[in-house]
């Protein structure tokens, strides 16, 4: 089985009191192992719902996803959690890193959540940290890091537990351009590496340079792919 | 498994130590509360309860210890005439007036019998022999009479209804609920100074059952020989004792009263402090669902959270409560908080912070998850 995500006529509205507004009208993309997709589009056009339903953090209104090679029942939320926990990595714009826990800890939490616990747990988001470079750092707040250092964080959590697909919202939105470009030559680095799947939405048009495809998406369509 | 739940607690100090105040303060007015109830209220009964007798024969419909009305004291061979009654004795409880140095009248509470000796009364003797108040015109007085009467030692004088008597004695923690203070004096002595009342009758007959014998059995003889007397059990007549201050003065009803606002307090406190960081936690809570967890983790560091305020609250407040009853102690108050009371103001302060916690779980249980996209 070599498609991570396949995403089949993702359709989603939002409701406003009796007005229903169509976001996406019917949505596909598959991402094959190893692959790297960049999905541009202007704000508003659906981009990051789109990016959360096949995450699995939105349900989508019609449509079929697939991740893994499982499909995906909308309708039963532990099945959403499960997949989560096992297959999907996230990486956020504002890094969305626990201020209270170290950096070593925000790695080492989020495997405790995928099930790994105690000395193992530990060991493994050492071992991470050390692949984005920040094994020196492992015990700064993250108040304490700068934003690029903050990015390797969250992607070293990203990383925990291993999963098939990471999914990243405007990652270098908030770093300053040397950094934005290390960020996405680790991403690319890492993710070639281990044959992950990457889908990252963005409107940096720096990303392209590490994508293996470009998708965009305007007024809920994907409009064209290169 | 790295602990979130405590980190994020004790990662903003100020908003824990609010959270921690309002449950300290809740269980300190709760012990305070009750402490100083349960004191009073102890002080309504304390001799009752220490004093040897398995049944008190009173006169009929007599509300509490200290306002006896008073009965011949012969009905007292009738009690003793009665199979199972191992011994019983004539007890006076009386209202009489003290001289005091400095020329004021204060009043006392008289407790005479004919030998304390027998029934642990008084229960805790500081200075001077019980057996001597049989050889004169002396009495025993408890310590707490200081606080009203002024400094007093063995071997004083003091004059109460106008005649001389000698303090030969001094005895601890004997109060009454009135705050009078109470003397202890020869059963004859006490009739002589108030002949007119107290010749020939007495307030109570104290007795004690023979081993093996039927309380009930021995207590409807007696009812039968003395048709015109209540009989009570020590602990029916500790109660009734209690019941009367409780229901006369309204005391119980101030307790619940300051009680409960102190609950509420509690709560209020909590919840709002517990709300709030819920709401300012609430993209953290986002992202442990998008790594994986589910609302119920997200309750288990809530809850957790909850829990820890509970215990350290519980743990904050009682030492407060210790504190102020070291405080009201000087003041001649007792806070008496009993070992049941503890276990349910803790499990009540767990209660509390859970409750309080359930308004955020609610609200964690409505995240919209993509609350993690939003910048």
């Amino acid at each position: 089985m070599n498609n991570v995500l396949e995403a089949r006529d993702i359709v989603k509205s939002y409701q406003e009191g009796t007005v229903a507004t169509p976001v996406l009208k019917g949505v596909s993309l598959i991402l094959k192992r190893g692959e790297i997709v960049s999905l541009e589009g202007r704000s508003g056009s659906g981009k990051t719902t789109f990016l959360s339903i096949v995450g699995c953090i939105l349900t989508p209104g019609g449509g079929r996803l697939a991740i893994d090679g499982q499909e995906i029942d909308m309708k039963r939320p532990r099945q959403l959690t499960a997949t989560r926990k096992k297959s999907i990595g996230f990486v956020f714009q504002q890094f969305n890193l626990f201020p209270a826990l170290s950096a070593l800890e925000n790695v080492e939490y989020a495997l405790n959540i995928k099930g790994v616990k105690g000395r193992e747990a530990r060991r493994k988001a050492q071992e991470v940290l050390e692949t984005v470079g920040l094994g020196e750092r492992r015990n700064a707040l993250p108040r304490d890091l700068s934003g690029g250092q903050k990015q390797r964080v969250a992607i070293a959590r990203a990383l925990a537990g291993n999963p098939s697909l990471l999914l990243a919202d405007e990652p270098t939105a908030n770093l300053d351009s040397q950094v934005g470009e290390q960020v996405l030559g680790m991403f690319r680095d890492l993710a070639k590496r281990d044959n992950r799947a990457l889908l990252i939405v963005t409107h940096d048009p720096k990303v392209r340079s590490i994508a293996d495809r470009v998708a965009k998406i305007e007024d809920g369509l994907l409009v064209g792919e290169g | 498994m790295v602990d979130l739940a405590l980190k994020t607690l004790l990662h903003d100090k100020w908003r824990f130590a609010i959270t921690l105040s309002g449950v300290a303060f809740a269980v300190t007015l709760v012990f305070v509360q009750l402490g100083l109830f349960m004191g009073l209220l102890g002080n309504a009964s304390v001799t009752i309860r220490h004093l040897d007798a398995d049944l008190w024969v009173i006169p009929k419909n007599t509300a509490n210890v200290d306002f006896a009305n008073t009965f011949p004291e012969a009905y007292l061979q009738r009690v003793r005439s009665i199979p199972g009654v191992a011994r019983a004795d004539n007890l006076i409880v009386y209202f009489m007036f003290m001289t005091l140095p400095s020329g004021a009248r204060e009043t006392v509470e008289v407790y005479a019998m004919e030998d304390f000796t027998r029934w642990n009364l008084p229960w805790h003797v500081e200075e001077g022999k019980l057996e001597d108040l049989r050889r004169g015109p002396y009495i025993f007085m408890d310590g707490s009479a200081e606080k009203r009467f002024g400094p007093f030692a063995v071997s004083d004088y003091r004059e109460v209804q106008d005649r001389r008597l000698k303090i030969i004695g001094r005895t601890r923690d004997a109060l009454s609920f009135t705050t009078t203070p109470l003397v202890f004096m020869d059963y004859r002595l006490a009739q002589s100074m108030n002949s007119q009342m107290l010749n020939g009758r007495t307030s109570y007959i104290v007795l004690k059952l023979a081993p093996g014998a039927d309380l009930e059995r021995v207590r409807s003889e007696i009812r039968r020989l003395l048709p015109y007397n209540d009989v009570r059990t020590r602990q029916e007549w500790a109660q009734r004792s209690e019941n009367y201050w409780v229901e006369s003065t309204g005391l119980g009803l101030n307790m619940y009263l300051t009680v409960f606002l102190g609950v509420l307090v509690g709560v209020v406190v909590v919840t709002q402090t517990l709300y709030t960081s819920t709401m300012e936690h609430i993209r953290e809570y986002g992202t442990v669902k998008a790594i994986g967890g589910g609302n119920a983790d997200i309750y288990r560091i809530i809850g957790k959270q909850a829990l820890i305020a509970a215990v350290l609250g519980f743990a904050a407040g009682a030492l407060q409560a210790y504190g102020v009853g070291m405080l009201v102690e000087k003041l001649g108050l007792r806070l008496t908080v009993p070992p049941i009371a503890i276990a349910a103001t803790f499990a009540g302060a767990i209660v509390l912070c859970l409750a309080a916690a359930a308004i955020s779980f609610y609200k964690v249980a409505r995240i919209d998850p993509a609350i993690v996209f939003r910048s």
